[in-house]
């Protein structure tokens, strides 16, 4: 989990399609978040975002196949922003482009999921979908405390 | 992930979700949940130890809470902390399932 830089994080993990691989992600966010000086709530928002990117991934976009892999990367933007880039592998898909579930008059009407989007949209500052030529890239950018010296961080940062 | 429960006063079932529901962490207490679930009528979900809620998590208490309310029964989330209580907004969940901080508050919407 340690980059380049003994003291910096990786830019980015590489996964294998299985939810327990998520366990990493948290362990991931964690140095991220101790790195960049990330306060507790964003660093919530950031894993909230990232397990629904991830595990949608994991479950639609491969169908729930393991052996699959996908990449989560993280860079600074600027001096006041995270931008996480997830990629796969699966077949072209556009998250927000579906309409908004109706909303339900009871808890009868309650359905168990569909709710992810809405949380990504509310908790990521700002969100984007790019076709790749054999996959995806969904963007998720979080807003964080201004970086006290831009130059600290990983020369290998992509 | 840790789950308990309590028979309260009043034939209220409290049950205490302590940790992470998150993918994992709601997995670890399904089970128990809708067991829980299964034969409650007045359903006081405590959140105040959940540390993280994310989409699998909401689906670990919208099931059970259907599973109450479809008998009849009542439900009421008891303090969540205030990103936990952002998800349950956003998610639409706080309109339908009650939401309190207090304790006879939370008690007092079990009827």
């Amino acid at each position: 989990m340690i980059g380049p830089n003994p003291s910096s994080p990786e830019p980015q993990l590489t996964l294998q399609s299985q939810l327990q691989d998520l366990t990493l992600v948290w362990t991931w966010v964690e140095a991220l978040a101790a790195h960049y000086s990330i306060p507790a709530q964003t660093q919530f928002a950031i894993q909230l975002c990232l397990e629904e990117a991830l595990s949608n991934v994991m479950r639609h976009g491969y169908c729930g196949q393991p052996d699959q892999s996908l990449t989560v990367a993280c860079a600074p933007f600027g001096i006041a922003e995270l931008v996480f880039t997830v990629e796969d592998h699966a077949p072209p898909f556009d998250p927000f482009a579906a309409a908004p579930a109706a909303t339900p008059a009871s808890i009868q009407e309650l359905q168990p999921g569909g709710r992810g989007i809405r949380l990504m949209r509310k908790f990521a500052s700002r969100l984007a979908w790019q076709q790749l030529p054999d996959g995806n890239r969904l963007t998720l950018v979080f807003a964080i405390p201004p970086l006290a010296n831009p130059k600290s961080l990983s020369p290998s940062l992509p | 992930m840790q789950i308990s429960s309590e028979e309260m006063p009043g034939g209220i079932t409290r049950v205490a979700l302590d940790g992470r529901m998150d993918i994992a962490g709601a997995a670890a207490v399904d089970l128990k949940m809708n067991l829980i679930a299964g034969s409650a009528k007045k359903l006081l979900i405590d959140l105040q130890k959940v540390e993280f809620l994310g989409s699998m998590g909401l689906r670990s208490i919208v099931l059970p809470a259907r599973a109450v309310h479809g008998r009849g029964g009542k439900v009421v989330l008891f303090a969540p902390n205030e990103m936990v209580e952002s998800v349950l907004k956003t998610a639409g969940i706080d309109s339908l399932i009650p939401v309190r901080h207090d304790l006879d508050a939370a008690i007092a919407v079990l009827g």
